[in-house]
């Protein structure tokens, strides 16, 4: 049964409704998760659970807490990064989704914003003559401080910046720009390179799919059809959780999330009883992309 | 005699922590350059992942004079290669009967827990590369334990090599937990650094959440430092390397493979690569980390490093080498 409230859909269900529980159990008395049980802090399964969390009634005051910490562990410059490791803040992009319209948080929002904006990867200028055949010069954004730029942290800030009306600011014209640039020529995305030695790399299903979602709105189609083909063909597949999760965002950006992708995300939980309790940032991509039909922004935005 | 007999896993990471970084690093050094350091090896004959694989691995670690009181009531972690696999490419990463087999033979020996660890360096959805490697299989073992390093809790260690400006290295917690850590990678070239082997497969014991996908951290301060500064720090015990199928030219990932017929063994990683670079037909002295790492964190040097089981020579089988990638240039032995 689906329901509608305010402007999120949330769907009861028995497996979605576990997830969301095990999530719980990963709270530390601070009020931040950890990605396993009893384990660290960690910003980005903080962020993912205040979503996942979000996604239905009677969790407000885990996710406000949340929130809050988050925004407390906020740097100087904005920037969300792991404890002990100031340059790792690839959590920022995800910290913006945890906080948008929450309303008590737009000053964090913001900074985080602006360090997003003003931060990029490490880039030198084209060689049609170098190994690797993307043109490394287009700026994204990096997983590390003083790193390249590759393809999940790039698609992740394109989400956050869009989904805070942030699209027509050239960063953002620029990272769409990145991400076509490092599409493989058969279609579909790895980790951020094409070719190296004139080799073609293969393509991953989260990558493709966090991609996709990315570019939803800002291409056009037949800029991305042989890699919505590979994804499809992908979803129909894979029963793991992080790429079925982005697949499913990926093609539902792009208005073909499967009849069946719901279905596919219950079995994919189900496989918990062979590998043991997933991380709660897998559990909270798997609810997420279950409540909102694979549309990650209208769930966010 | 390898001059890393007998330092447990728990000492160094107890020392390290507890003990000023340089008495630790002044200490290793000077045992370093009062002589030269001797290691042995161990290579068995294997022309199938069918073959009896735990039979030839106690054989190795017999001959390599591995007691069962250094295994015993012990918790060892296989650092696999899983970097990215495909299905129908088994020539890519660590088959999983090479790393069953392991695990079989260290419970033999009474280990009392055996974990299988990896921190995929390029796909980020560890139980993807689980199901396509095969991996999945360890899930119905219940004395073997699967750790995704990516994800794990971490601690800080500082950087006992020198080599790259990095500090310190972050660490998956589960590291802390083994007494034994065992490389376990696939004998490989590779497009950046020549070779890919078990010095170089400790790359994947950091974890992506803190250095990447792919470890651009760790590119950017320079390949062959890292895997100097890696060592250094890390101090595996132990290493066995898959090359009963192998990669040749375009490792690591793209190249084709290349039958090998061999399982390579021993406690000092130098010296294991500098085997397996010469059964690849690939000179080590021109492997720019097996260069740095001689003498300094095990010999290179044929002449000091004994042979066990069959000889390098025996073996040899040389790996396509390419022409236009860079690292490969001049490599031949």
């Amino acid at each position: 049964m689906a329901v509608v409230c305010h402007w999120r859909l949330f769907t009861e269900s028995p497996a979605i409704d576990l997830c969301l529980r095990q999530i719980l159990e990963r709270r530390l008395p601070t009020g931040v998760f950890s990605e396993h049980l009893h384990g660290l802090y960690r910003p980005d399964s903080t962020a993912w659970a205040i979503l996942a969390l979000a996604s239905k009634e009677g969790y407000s005051v885990y996710t406000e807490s949340a929130r809050a910490c988050l925004a407390a562990n906020q740097l100087q410059d904005g920037r969300i990064a792991f404890p002990d490791a100031n340059s790792v803040f690839w959590p920022t992009a995800i910290a913006v989704f945890a906080w948008q319209g929450a309303g008590s948080f737009d000053q964090a929002q913001n900074r985080a914003l602006k360090f997003l904006l003003e931060t990029t990867g490490k880039h030198w200028p084209y060689d049609p003559k170098a190994p690797i055949a993307h043109d490394p010069s287009i700026k994204g954004w990096p997983w590390v401080g003083e790193t390249h730029s590759f393809v999940d942290p790039t698609a992740m800030t394109l989400l956050a910046l869009d989904i805070a009306g942030q699209s027509k600011h050239p960063r953002f014209r620029e990272g769409i720009g990145m991400l076509l640039n490092r599409q493989l020529p058969h279609g579909g995305w790895n980790y951020g390179n094409t070719l190296v030695y004139g080799r073609e790399l293969r393509p991953f299903a989260d990558t493709t799919g966090i991609a996709l979602a990315a570019l939803a709105g800002h291409v056009a189609k037949e800029q991305i059809n042989a890699s919505l083909r590979y994804l499809q063909a992908q979803a129909e597949k894979c029963r793991t959780p992080l790429s079925l999760a982005w697949a499913l965002f990926g093609l539902g950006a792009w208005g073909e999330f499967p009849n069946a992708g719901r279905v596919w995300i219950c079995e994919t939980l189900d496989k918990q009883k062979k590998y043991g309790s997933y991380g709660t940032s897998l559990l909270s991509i798997l609810a997420l992309a279950y409540v909102l039909n694979g549309d990650i922004r209208k769930g966010i935005a | 005699m390898n001059r890393m007999h007998g330092y447990t896993r728990r000492r160094f990471l107890t020392t390290i922590t507890a003990a000023p970084l340089a008495v630790a690093s002044g200490a290793f050094f000077s045992a370093c350059t009062s002589q030269k350091l001797r290691a042995e090896t161990f290579i068995a004959k294997a022309s199938h992942y069918t073959d009896n694989l735990t039979r030839l691995i106690l054989a190795g670690i017999q001959e390599l004079r591995v007691s069962s009181e250094e295994i015993r009531g012990k918790r060892i972690l296989l650092k696999a290669n899983i970097v990215e696999p495909h299905r129908g490419a088994e020539h890519i990463v660590t088959n999983p009967a090479v790393v069953f087999a392991a695990a079989e033979a260290f419970l033999k020996l009474g280990a009392e827990r055996v974990f299988v660890a990896e921190g995929a360096g390029h796909c980020r959805d560890t139980y993807q590369i689980l199901e396509e490697s095969g991996f999945d299989a360890l899930f119905d073992n219940p004395k073997i334990t699967f750790v995704d390093l990516n994800y794990d809790d971490w601690l800080v260690i500082p950087n006992s090599g020198g080599r790259t400006n990095l500090k310190s290295f972050i660490f998956p917690a589960t590291l802390k937990k083994a007494d034994w850590i065992v490389s376990m990678p696939k004998l490989k070239t590779h497009h950046w650094a020549g070779a890919t082997l078990s010095m170089k497969n400790l790359f994947g014991s950091l974890p992506g959440s803190f250095y990447g996908w792919p470890k651009n951290v760790l590119h950017n301060v320079g390949i062959t430092e890292s895997i100097i500064d890696l060592n250094s720090t890390l101090h595996p015990q132990f290493a066995i390397v898959d090359g009963i199928i192998g990669m040749e030219g375009d490792g690591p990932i793209m190249g084709t493979a290349k039958n090998a017929g061999v399982l390579v063994m021993g406690r000092n990683l130098p010296a294991v690569d500098a085997t397996c670079a010469r059964l690849m037909g690939i000179n080590p002295h021109k492997i720019p980390y097996l260069d740095l790492a001689d003498n300094r964190l095990g010999p290179i040097n044929d002449a000091f490093i004994i042979q066990r089981g069959e000889r390098w020579q025996s073996v040899r089988t040389n790996f396509q080498l390419v022409d236009y990638i860079e690292a490969h240039r001049g490599l031949r032995l």
